[in-house]
């Protein structure tokens, strides 16, 4: 007897020719991810499958890198300075531990910043993460078949060089636009948003739910 | 004339700046736990162990603060 509905396996994705896109067991500090193994987000759903896991591509994280660089090693060369000879070796020693304590929290804020700041491509919906500061998070999320348009822009040397880009998504959906930012590979992720989209169409054609 | 010195005052001003800035190295720490809970990625426990660690070389520097100045 044939089978009238056959369930939507993750491994019906693997097969999709996708091979520039790093999948399953992944560095968690990795900017791109296809099909990664363990990774949940809150509002997820038992059955649902992520198909793409990104945030911003790595280089975007130099400038913050030199300059909290930069503020580790200040101390080094400041002390020597005449200019403080004024004032007592004791407290010279407390603004010096304050100072690395200031450099730590740029850190650490900047790297959080970077590393919470996601965009997750489910089978079903697209997930923006957003954390603007530490005490601010928005999570918005648009249904795979609201999406209206995708288009990915890839302006400047650096981007050009390092290939990562803008990726527009806008929705009919309560939010109108989604932009991915300055994600690695974004023809890539726009291929598979689309591939997608056509997925979900099939979808409501043949009267699936998945 | 009467001798003024200022470091007493300068130490007062680091302690209550070190007491805020535990707070807000309060802060990391529970937001690193909220982060993690929205997302899990499989870098939880070192980020959590990194805002522990802050938090507590905060404390260290505050202690270190009042003992030394």
């Amino acid at each position: 007897m044939p089978d009238i509905f056959v369930a939507k396996t993750p491994e019906k994705y693997k097969r999709i020719n996708y091979k520039d896109l790093p999948s399953e067991k992944h560095n968690p500090l990795s900017s791109i991810v296809f099909t990664p193994e363990n990774l949940r987000f809150e509002s997820m759903d038992r059955e649902e499958k992520v198909i793409l896991f990104l945030r911003k591509h790595f280089i975007t994280n130099i400038p913050w890198i030199i300059m909290a660089t930069f503020m580790f090693l200040i101390p080094a060369f400041v002390q020597n300075l005449s200019l403080f000879d004024s004032i007592p070796d004791n407290f010279m020693f407390a603004f010096i531990l304050i100072w690395y304590l200031i450099s730590t929290a740029y850190f650490l804020e900047s790297f959080l910043t970077w590393f919470f700041n996601v965009y997750i491509v489910t089978d079903e919906r697209v997930v923006d993460i957003d954390f603007y500061n530490l005490i601010y998070k928005e999570v918005s999320d648009a249904n795979i078949d609201r999406i209206q348009d995708v288009t990915y822009n890839m302006g400047g040397v650096v981007r050009t060089v390092f290939n990562y880009g803008d990726v527009m998504i806008q929705t009919a959906s309560e939010v109108p636009n989604f932009e991915f930012q300055a994600v690695p590979k974004p023809d890539k992720v726009a291929k598979v948003l689309q591939d997608l989209r056509i997925e979900e169409q099939q979808e409501a054609i043949e009267g699936r739910v998945r | 004339m009467i001798s003024f010195s200022i470091w007493p005052i300068i130490k007062i001003f680091i302690i209550i700046f070190l007491s805020i800035y535990i707070i807000f190295a309060l802060v990391v720490v529970r937001q690193v736990q909220l982060m993690t809970k929205t997302l899990e990625v499989g870098f939880e426990n070192q980020l959590k162990f990194l805002s522990i660690m802050h938090l507590m070389a905060a404390a260290g520097v505050l202690i270190f603060a009042i003992l030394i100045l």
